[in-house]
């Protein structure tokens, strides 16, 4: 190896360290980020959240070059994760679909916790892990549109795009798993003894 | 609101959308989250302002999505998970 490779090969280190360091400092610090929205999307399962994470950031990591800098680099890595994640479940769906059809109370005046609370009080005395468990008990079908809708903030079409779903099927099961969240928190309030 | 309904000589852009208790409950959602078209959305506002039965349910669920929303965020991921991380990337790069 002469003298000129030598040189060309330590550039060649220096602009890979450099570009490691910039995804360090860029990328890393969103690791918590990422690992909450893959718990939500599972429903609470921590191995296969760690692998999302680590999928999205490898990912994130080899396409690095195409990220541009100064442009949100929270929402490209939760956009990755989330697409690895619908992968995911659309695979797992390919298979005969499983349909609950088991309903709960959940219209208006039909016992929920508006009724026992209608001020809202509850909300200020349940924590955050009340909301998480009460997440993770959702069935996957109303736990993804929920938690993309009401964690992440997307929109009826947003969601109905990244799920492969209609909107009107987004629209439907937000209802339904809206209901179910309140019905479960509800139940956690009343073994708290918040509520009668 | 159907033709038959609207009094004689008013024309819908006369005679704005009056939504009952029911019709407007079942979109608390789309109306909250803010998916309902235009003349629809003002229909439902105009309701549950002047309705004494709707107005404390949507302020309920607003509240509820308020809160969902703030709670479905904290976590705090396992620092071994940066360590391989790190380490994959490291590896990759090789």
């Amino acid at each position: 190896m002469d003298a000129g490779d030598e040189g060309s090969e330590k550039r060649e280190v220096e602009i890979s360290d450099d570009r490691r360091r910039e995804f360090e400092t860029e990328a890393l610090p969103h690791l918590d980020a990422l690992f909450g929205l893959a718990l939500r999307l599972t429903g609470g399962d921590e191995a296969r959240s760690e692998d999302l994470v680590q999928d999205a950031m490898l990912k994130a990591w080899r396409s690095w070059d195409r990220f541009e800098t100064g442009t949100n680099c929270r929402a490209w890595l939760m956009t990755i994760l989330r697409n690895g994640f619908i992968n995911s479940y659309r695979r797992d769906r390919s298979g005969p679909v499983k349909v609950e059809f088991e309903e709960i109370a959940e219209g208006p005046g039909s016992g929920g916790l508006y009724d026992a609370d209608p001020e809202g009080r509850v909300f200020d005395r349940l924590v955050n892990e009340h909301v998480l468990m009460a997440i993770e008990e959702l069935p996957a079908e109303f736990r993804v549109p929920v938690v993309l809708a009401d964690v992440e903030g997307m929109g009826y079409q947003e969601v109905a795009d990244t799920m492969g779903i209609p909107v009107g099927t987004v629209k439907s099961r937000l209802y339904r798993g809206r209901k179910r969240l309140q019905a479960s928190l509800y139940r956690f309030a009343v073994e708290l003894g918040y509520l009668p | 609101m159907n033709d038959q309904e609207r009094p004689e000589g008013i024309g819908p852009h006369e005679a704005p959308e009056e939504l009952s208790c029911e019709e407007s409950l079942a979109l608390v959602y789309e109306f909250l989250d803010g998916e309902l078209p235009a003349e629809r959305n003002e229909a439902v506002r105009r309701h549950v302002q002047k309705c004494r039965r709707c107005y404390p349910h949507f302020d309920f669920e607003r509240i509820f999505l308020d809160y969902v929303n703030e709670a479905g965020r904290a976590a705090v991921a396992n620092p071994d998970l940066e360590r391989r991380i790190r380490a994959l990337i490291a590896e990759d790069e090789a």
